[in-house]
């Protein structure tokens, strides 16, 4: 980090202060360091684990829960966690796991093949927003106490990685079905357990949840009937710490020991030499997206206005201007690194190609563009300050955008009805995987983005190519060949232009240097377990 | 500031008092700029025309903000929001309060209980959270924010108003007018209203400020002006979310200040020429 | 003076119903379906999801129907469910108000504190210059925006000098004391928990002294005007002259009696302070009522809305019933009337 002259004379002003810290809490020293608080902005939608769906209930669950499998550090591999050992036939349709003999539950009751069974078909039934992740399952069989075999409809090559994803862990089907749970086809009406769930956790990871106070603070602590090794840390508070300053700010005084959400530009003015700064890229990616079946349109979006505006956007400039250059282009909706983004062909600006097509669409004086965006700030990209950059951008090739900020749950209605024609929006990635891209982002049947982008008239958008090729990708247990395919069905949908990346932010990881173990996991955030103090 | 409403027509009006200068001074100085800026502003307040996040330089006084807008201008420009939204939410609240604080005062009966129970109700928010609710419910803008604002100020005008013609009514030279047959709608234009005005002008001048600052607070939660208006609550959130750089709250948050202690200043110095008691 | 009281009492319940019929009809009439708050991104185009939804939520009912169901409910005390939170609106009200009133309580003794000791400087050096400082100084507290204070206030005693702690009730290291009150300051003091004490204290000096700053100016404002009042009058003069010192004079003959129509006023800042606080907590992080009512307008959380409100409708009319009570006992001339007291 750069050092700055305002830290001498804020420690020459500090030695002045001493009266003041009398009454102040003064920074807290290293021995007292128990709980490791972490700041972050608490943003949970739930803490059910079958209907939450947040960054935060990320952490939440991978450090409460446990599933079958994991995603090794390396954001690739599969690893196995409460399943020993698993088989997949051929086709890729039936998934035969081995569960651990020696696993419990936090509360002392050893893991049975019924709780995973329970578990998978409480996420199915619950409709939910991770219920997604079980869509294909036709049946879950439990041969005996310790195999659970799940059968698909079709082949899914992509299944074992879904359960690395934090939303598909085993939950004590005992003890939840006591507090209200139901897991049967009526869960979506007869499931009365989510206020339960926000004050206990119901798994066998390596913490439980002491407590969790909206705004405030989430609370674990030791998982004392833990069957595997237990972790370092006896307890661990994430702190509610909404903005990027404050996060910073809590770090240096040492009244936190890690921020999760420093943007580059705010890490820069942290001179601590007691802080470690590492900035590591990112699965995480902010895009813009046209809907050409919105009915707020003024013009038809055809693919080639859609070309157009893509050309007219200054990447560079967006990558400077959000995120201070701290981070990467994106070519398709499928993050760099994930199977299939080797060798993409990255969005360039060419503003004379983008005048050219306007032109070519009797669009030359250009023409008024509605644009309804979220008030959110994610990843450090603030999505109304992101919009007008680019209405900058666009104000080049003479088109006039209208923006709307509104609140996130605005959005949602709008999307779907009456549309926007143009938007901004973020993803991040729950376990490791091409296909959960192309299920929300592809132009194939039933995909997030087809239904809302087409104004629900799905046949003006369809890319039949892409459904065909992923069936294939699904259908291919070779990972190669797999990747191959994935490669092709990423070059389909930047061709689609209905999304389009424009900044995969990179991740600032921020903590004292006494704490170890702190890395960015693809599905699960932070795993908290795998934190200690030096 | 608090309103009492317990006006006293002054005895020696003595208008030229420091405060009541200072506040002149203030508030005519921001309604100048209202009305030149566009002839003399360093810079477009929605172009981007520097580098982000620079701090006060001889080219942008008050630094740029977290996109390369220019703070000043954006500042300056600010007032435009300001002012009139503050002058609209008083002239309708006026308007509004008047018509049904006089009319209830005048005819009395069904439409008096009607208003004043809808007066009595309305003025039982705290008017934070009852422009919260509305415009948590007609969306962000400075339209609705508007509305939210005369929601929450007419029933302050037609409790005032009614109190007004109540007393009026009484009055000889009513009485007269209406024994002598005339209208009752022309009474009460021609000879009650005209004696009214004197506590509304009063109560405006001392609303202007809070209004100023209640729109700012709103788009300061996200629920008032949308960006890129150059709005000053609006901007003081931007500027919290980079408080290390700290110049893109300043601007914006000196701009507040000024014209809402102008307007107090002003309210101040009325209320003690028009209320000796607390001189 | 009994008539008015009894008066004023009757018509509590009556305004309270009208308050929670607004509340209730404003969040009814929106600008986007309930629903979306409810339902996943996912989900919106799910129909069978959001039938559930609308049913399991009570949507599907007409809208008098959900009006007598909400009305009946919130006579037993049940405010619904917030559609942010999961939890009881009822119940996240009842962690978060002892929040709300700490900071409140803590605000109204810094601001009348610093406002009494203002007002009589201000009386005593009338038209001095010590009398337009203390003026300037009450004007400016009650023109400056909090949300803006207190940016400036973490940034000079948080971030630059290290003072005092930045947002939060508490340091995130300690554990809240055990809930007695639900004021941190109080609970750790009745547990003998005096490093939580500190801790909370600490958090508690700045945005209190933003809050209590904006009440300075109406509490100095009374202070003066009485104490003016009463310096003039005879025993005061005769006790000057019988050669009482003038520190006795101020504070035994001219406070005393200037107070007690100064105290009515107190009860007429709340207004301010409900304002202050809602936009103190936003910027101070405090987990209280007025951050929770900003979340719950970003995120349309609408049970939590008219919650809020209705709460905040009922303390309001509460508090502005007995300043009238007050006042009228004081000044029997005085009926207050419709003052927007903000």
């Amino acid at each position: 980090m750069k050092p700055s002259l305002r830290a001498g004379y804020r420690r020459w002003l500090g030695a002045l202060a001493l009266a003041g810290t009398a009454v102040a809490s003064g920074p807290v020293a290293a021995q007292d360091q128990q709980p490791l608080v972490i700041a972050r902005l608490l943003e949970i939608n739930s803490l059910d684990p079958h209907r939450a769906f947040c960054d935060t209930c990320q952490i939440y669950l991978t450090a409460t829960y446990q599933g079958l499998v994991a995603l090794g550090a390396d954001n690739r591999s599969i690893e196995p966690l409460l399943a020993t050992s698993w088989e997949i036939n051929p086709d890729q349709t039936e998934f035969t796991f081995h569960l651990a003999e020696d696993a419990v539950f936090a509360d002392g009751s050893p893991v049975e093949a019924k709780d995973v069974k329970w578990s998978f078909e409480r996420l199915k039934n619950i409709q939910g927003s991770p219920s997604f992740m079980m869509s294909g399952v036709a049946a879950i069989e439990t041969p005996d106490e310790h195999t659970v075999v799940v059968k698909m409809d079709a082949p899914n090559s992509e299944f074992l990685g879904i359960l690395t994803a934090p939303y598909t862990i085993v939950v004590n089907s005992d003890v939840a079905a006591e507090a209200g749970a139901r897991a049967g086809a009526d869960a979506v009406s007869a499931d009365t357990a989510e206020a339960w769930f926000l004050s206990h956790s119901a798994g066998s990871g390596p913490y439980v949840l002491d407590t969790y106070r909206v705004d405030d603070e989430l609370r674990f602590k030791r998982n004392e009937n833990f069957w595997g090794e237990a972790p370092p840390i006896a307890e661990i508070v994430i702190d509610h710490t909404a903005d990027a300053v404050s996060q910073a700010q809590m770090l240096q005084s040492g009244a936190a020991d890690i921020a999760m959400q420093i943007d580059p530009a705010t890490a820069e003015t942290i001179d601590s030499d007691e802080v470690v700064i590492e900035t590591v890229p990112s699965f995480n990616f902010i895009y813009v997206a046209f809907s050409p079946g919105a009915e707020a349109n003024r013009v038809p979006l055809t693919l080639e206005v859609r070309q157009a505006l893509a050309f007219a956007l200054d990447y560079d400039g967006i990558i400077e201007f959000t995120v201070g250059g701290e981070g990467n282009p994106q070519a398709s909706p499928i993050p760099n690194g994930f199977p299939g983004t080797t060798d993409l062909p990255m969005p360039v600006e060419d503003l004379d190609k983008a005048r050219q097509m306007l032109a070519d669409a009797g669009l030359a004086d250009g023409f008024d563009l509605d644009v309804v965006v979220a008030s959110l700030n994610v990843y450090g990209v603030d999505l109304p300050l992101l919009m007008q950059k680019i209405q900058q951008d666009l104000a080049r090739v003479n088109v006039t955008t209208h923006i709307q900020p509104v609140a996130s749950s605005v959005w949602r209605e709008q999307i779907v009805k009456p549309g926007i024609p143009f938007t901004a929006r973020f993803y991040a990635p729950d376990y490791y995987g091409s296909a959960q891209y192309v299920y929300f982002f592809g132009m194939i049947e039933d995909a997030y983005w087809l239904t809302n982008a087409s104004g629900g008239q799905p046949e003006s958008l369809i890319n039949p190519r892409e459904g065909e090729l992923l069936e294939q990708a699904l259908a291919t247990a070779d990972e190669a060949k797999r990747e191959a395919i994935y490669h092709e069905i990423a070059l389909q949908m930047i061709a689609d232009r209905i999304i389009v990346p424009v900044v995969s932010p990179n991740l600032v990881l921020a903590y004292r240097n006494n704490v170890a173990g702190v890395r960015y996991s693809a599905c699960c955030n932070l795993p908290l377990a795998e934190l200690s103090l030096k | 500031m608090i309103a009492l409403s317990r006006p006293v027509l002054a005895r020696r009006p003595d208008w030229a008092t420091l405060p009541v200068l200072i506040g002149a001074a203030i508030v005519g100085a921001w309604i100048i700029v209202a009305l030149t800026i566009h002839w003399w502003s360093p810079y477009d307040p929605v172009q981007l025309v520097g580098r982000r996040l620079m701090p006060p330089s001889a080219e942008h006084w008050l630094g740029t903000d977290a996109l390369g807008r220019d703070v000043l201008s954006r500042t300056l420009y600010g007032v435009r929001h300001s002012l009139p939204i503050a002058a609209l939410v008083v002239a309708v609240a006026v308007l509004i309060g008047f018509l049904l604080g006089a009319g209830a005062g005048f005819v009395g009966g069904i439409l008096d209980a009607v208003v004043m129970r809808l007066v009595d109700v309305t003025l039982s928010f705290p008017p934070i959270l009852l422009a919260m609710a509305v415009t948590a419910s007609l969306g962000p803008g400075l339209r609705n924010a508007a509305i939210a604002m005369v929601i929450v100020w007419w029933p302050v005008y037609a409790r005032l108003m009614r109190a007004q013609v109540l007393a009026m009514r009484g009055r000889e030279h009513v009485d007269a007018a209406v024994t002598s047959g005339a209208r009752p709608a022309r009474v009460l234009f021609t000879h009650i209203l005209p004696l009214c005005w004197s506590p509304i002008i009063v109560n405006a001048s001392m609303d202007f400020g809070q209004i100023v600052l209640l729109v700012a607070s709103l788009s300061f939660i996200g629920l008032g002006a949308v960006p890129p208006t150059p709005e000053w609550g609006q901007m003081i959130s931007e500027g919290a979310l980079h408080f290390y750089h700290w110049w893109i709250a300043a601007g914006p948050g000196i701009a507040i200040l000024t014209i809402v202690l102008g307007f107090n200043f002003l309210g101040d110095a009325l209320r003690d020429i028009l209320d000796p008691r607390s001189r | 003076m009994a008539r008015y009281i009894v008066r004023r009492l009757v018509a509590m319940p009556l305004l309270l119903l009208g308050v929670v019929t607004i509340a209730f009809l404003l969040s009814h009439f929106t600008q986007a379906d309930p629903l979306t708050s409810i339902v996943g991104e996912r989900q919106m185009n799910n129909q069978a999801v959001v039938e559930a939804a609308r049913k399991r939520w009570g949507l599907d009912r007409s809208l008098p129907e959900q009006y007598l169901v909400y009305v009946g409910n919130l006579l037993t005390g049940d405010l619904g469910i917030s559609f942010r939170t999961k939890q009881p609106v009822a119940y996240d009200l009842k962690l978060r108000l002892p929040a709300t009133l700490e900071l409140v309580v803590a605000a109204m003794l810094i601001g009348t504190a610093a406002g009494v000791a203002l007002g009589v400087v201000a009386a005593r050096f009338h038209d001095r210059p010590s009398d337009h400082a203390a003026r300037l100084f009450a004007l400016v507290g009650a023109s400056t925006p909090v949300f803006w204070s207190g940016l400036i206030l973490l940034y000079v005693f948080s971030v630059q000098l290290g003072w005092l702690p930045g947002p939060g009730r508490i340091d995130a290291r300690g554990a809240a004391p055990p809930f007695v009150t639900g004021m941190y300051t109080l609970d750790s003091l009745i547990a003998g928990d005096f490093a939580t004490f500190r801790s909370a204290l600490s958090h508690l000096v700045l945005p209190a002294c933003v809050l209590g700053w904006t009440m300075i100016g109406i509490v100095s404002r009374m202070v003066r005007a009485s104490m003016l009042d009463v310096l003039g009058q005879e025993y005061v003069l005769t006790a000057r002259a019988k050669g009482a010192s003038e520190l006795r004079v101020l504070l035994n003959h001219a406070l005393r009696n200037a107070l007690i129509p100064a105290l009515t006023i107190i009860g007429f800042s709340f207004a301010y302070l409900i304002t202050g606080a809602i936009l103190t907590e936003t910027i101070f992080a405090w987990p209280g009522v007025g951050s929770y009512a900003v979340a719950a307008a970003r995120e349309l959380d609408h049970p939590a809305i008219i919650g809020v409100t209705i709460v905040g409708g009922a303390a309001f009319l509460l508090a502005n019933l007995l300043t009238d009570i007050a006042y009228a006992l004081v000044d029997p001339r005085v009926r207050v009337g419709g003052a927007r007291g903000s």
